[in-house]
């Protein structure tokens, strides 16, 4: 039963395995999406919600892959980016107004000095 | 000795008690065995008190513990896989004492002896593909003379923004495809926080792909060829890690 296999022949990260006087040079946040979100979950005696923890609700999950790809996650910020698509038709009303006011104030400027 | 519980790094098969003695766990601690029919549940001691339900609410929130405790459990589960099959397990999986450990592997005994037929002799792969930050718009630009000159800026902008989106998202679908297409299973992760991670630039592509042992030189040569293909983007890869993309319990 005793089974080898599992030695890989490439390995650059893997080439200090069994050093355990430097951490290994993967980086944390590959460390932490498999350790916190990967791996088998087994209930223990200790509870504990990983789920709980700011780091991987927000931030690991911030970035984004594609358009598609967040609404499915249920991320839509994007949309009140006032740089983006949703905001062309308020900005563009915002800009009429203001346009608008300022033709007022302009006509009613020139009318004071002409007189 | 303060009040000790277990805590249980990895579930694998065939280790030689020998193989393990140079490995550390957590806190200094030596790893131990504790073996129910053919499986070996990867263990060693952690104090109670740092690690009971009210510490470990209070400790998972600072990002130095986590750090260190996330480093040392993926060092041992490491450790293991690079010796025998492994099934790692997700951090702080706790149990007061070894009976408790038996207990569970005897209730998960079938679901795990199919993950670790799933992982043996494979390795788990990460690659990552960056696109790089647009190039800044230069300053000498003038301002908008009118605001339709700089509605339409905007607009220019938002559009430009859209396709970058979409040029991306189709070579991260290139990419997936071609090293699935050398793999045993492949999944896509959620991409990385850049403030975790220090890159920068978008990180359109973060897949783990699982590869038979053998096959690892055909999984670097398609490589190659994703990076000679995708010249304008950043492909960074790394493994072998332990397979924890892939152990997953079908029915627990």
């Amino acid at each position: 039963m005793t089974e080898q296999g599992q030695v890989a022949p490439t390995r650059p990260y893997s080439a200090n395995v069994g050093s355990m006087t430097h951490p290994q040079p993967a980086n944390l946040a590959d460390i932490l999406e498999r350790v916190l979100d990967k791996g088998i979950i087994i209930a223990g005696d200790i509870r504990v919600n990983l789920l709980d923890i700011e780091l991987l609700t927000v931030k690991i999950r911030l970035l984004i892959v594609s358009v598609d790809k967040a609404e499915e996650m249920g991320i839509d910020w994007w949309r009140n980016d006032p740089m983006l698509n949703a905001s062309r038709e308020q900005l563009e009303d915002e800009n009429k107004q203001l346009r608008q006011r300022l033709e007022e104030l302009e006509s009613s400027n020139g009318g004071g000095d002409s007189g | 000795m303060a009040e000790a519980a277990r805590y249980l790094y990895a579930v694998a098969r065939g280790t030689e008690p020998a193989q393990l003695a140079d490995v550390s766990g957590l806190r200094g601690s030596s790893v131990e065995v504790i073996r129910y029919r053919d499986l070996d549940a990867v263990v060693s001691d952690v104090p109670l008190a740092e690690f009971d339900e009210d510490a470990l609410k209070e400790n998972l929130e600072q990002l130095s513990w986590l750090e260190e405790v996330a480093r040392g459990h993926h060092e041992v589960v490491h450790a293991v896989s690079a010796r025998a099959p492994t099934a790692p397990m997700r951090l702080a999986t706790i149990f007061l004492d070894d009976d408790a450990v038996r207990r569970r592997l005897s209730e998960l005994y079938d679901a795990l002896v199919e993950v670790l037929d799933r992982v043996e002799r494979r390795v788990e792969w990460s690659v990552k593909a960056v696109a790089p930050e647009p190039a800044p718009t230069p300053v000498t630009v003038p301002e908008p003379t009118s605001g339709a000159e700089f509605l339409r800026r905007r607009r220019a902008q938002a559009d430009e923004r859209e396709e970058r989106q979409d040029t991306g998202a189709r070579a991260a679908e290139a990419i997936h495809h071609a090293l699935s297409e050398v793999s045993v299973a492949s999944r896509i992760l959620a991409p990385q926080d850049p403030q975790l991670t220090g890159i920068t630039g978008t990180m359109i592509l973060n897949g783990a792909y699982l590869v038979a042992v053998d096959a690892q030189e055909a999984f670097a040569a398609r490589l190659s060829e994703v990076e000679e293909t995708h010249g304008d983007l950043r492909i960074e890869s790394g493994g072998p890690w332990p397979p924890y993309s892939f152990a997953t319990l079908e029915s627990a």
